[in-house]
């Protein structure tokens, strides 16, 4: 996936697709923004730590992953506001 | 002493006496020089992520061993948090039902991580001035039943020790190294080839019984999440803040590009080689590691 044009929240929906595109066959559904992308098991443990390093790439910085920042990665409405916008570290 | 009434019995008497027999001071045993010169081979060279990639060649001698100094680091910052992880899963089942045989072994096990936490965390804050944090999710995403969480467990500790065995045997020999990088590494390997023992014996029995008790199916998704753990454990040693402390610049692309050398998945498959030979002899999985 090019991280190089567009905007970010397009571009990291882009890779999860690449990623499961089993799970997001139906094409809508990253359409939500409050689609729940842990329940839904589209971020998983194992995919996590590369879903940690794409979103750093995209936003420039170094993210935390402890406790209190999990909320933070759980949907694309709290992404583009957390980590895209925001400045939570 | 443990009864021998179970086949598991006679290697954790065997290893149970050997910690007994080589238990040491790690508090005495090392002599930490007060720092460590930053222009020398922190890693061997062959086990940096950079080795044989078409990167290593446009790197200079001093750009490649910075990599090595905080690669150095990395590692080690990767085994403090997953002996921490380790750790809380044996002291949640230690002296409960089911691991009534195990748990006179595990109060060893248990003293002797807390000891290399100690060792590999001191080493990072005394040479590094930090730990690398723990990028790893920090909740619970998928429940399972506990016999195939316990399977799990052994079978997630097994791998990280496996690939860490892998990186402290040879850096334990090699000469190039500073002797304080050799010892910690030499002293670490010879404590994990008991843990590794009992890691492999205990991953065989408990899958023996979640076999017997679950459908093909439920194996069959125990294959996929090892074989896609196998591949992820490889990845976390391919960090990109290690390559911005080391001065590289747009340190993502460098992993990515690194990743997907063919030298390094040719070196990765090989540090995975024997740790995939005996997941695939005892058939808990059926392909190898598997890229997400």
């Amino acid at each position: 996936v090019s991280t190089d044009a567009g905007p970010a929240i397009d571009r990291l929906k882009g890779w999860l697709r690449e990623r499961k595109p089993k799970l997001l066959s139906d094409g809508s559904a990253l359409d939500d923004p409050d689609f729940d992308l842990i329940e839904n098991r589209i971020v998983d443990s194992l995919i996590f730590l590369e879903f940690v390093f794409f979103l750093e790439e995209l936003s420039g910085r170094q993210l935390d992953t402890g406790p209190e920042h999990m909320a933070s990665f759980r949907t694309l409405r709290a992404i583009q506001r957390d980590i895209f916008n925001g400045s939570r570290p | 002493m443990i009864s021998t009434e179970n086949p598991i019995t006679t290697m954790l008497n065997r290893i149970i006496g050997m910690s007994i027999d080589t238990y040491y001071n790690p508090y005495k045993m090392f002599e930490w020089p007060d720092e460590l010169p930053e222009e020398q081979w922190w890693m061997s060279r062959e086990l940096m992520t950079v080795h044989g990639t078409a990167i290593e060649q446009e790197l200079t001698e001093k750009q490649l061993m910075a990599i090595s100094r905080w690669e150095s680091i990395h590692f080690y910052s990767l085994n403090v948090h997953g002996i921490r992880e380790l750790l809380l899963e044996v002291i949640k089942r230690v002296h409960t039902p089911g691991f009534e045989i195990e748990s006179e072994f595990f109060h060893h096990f248990i003293g002797e991580e807390n000891e290399h936490m100690w060792f590999f965390a001191t080493f990072c804050n005394k040479y590094g001035g930090k730990i690398y944090k723990d990028k790893k999710s920090k909740w619970s995403i998928e429940s399972v039943e506990p016999d195939i969480e316990s399977l799990l467990v052994f079978a997630r500790i097994l791998i990280f020790e496996e690939i860490v065995d892998y990186f402290n045997l040879r850096m334990g020999r090699d000469e190039s190294l500073h002797p304080i990088i050799r010892q910690v590494n030499n002293i670490h390997h010879q404590d994990e080839s008991r843990h590794i023992a009992f890691g492999r014996e205990i991953v065989k029995q408990l899958f023996a019984g979640v076999r017997a008790k679950h459908p093909p199916e439920r194996l069959a998704e125990i294959d996929d999440y090892l074989s896609r753990y196998l591949a992820a454990s490889i990845q976390s040693l391919y960090s990109p803040a290690v390559y911005q402390d080391a001065g590289l610049p747009e340190p993502y692309k460098v992993r990515a590009a690194l990743i997907e050398d063919p030298a390094r998945k040719t070196y990765d498959a090989k540090v995975l080689k024997r740790t995939i030979d005996f997941l695939k002899d005892i058939r808990i999985i059926s392909k190898g590691a598997v890229l997400q």
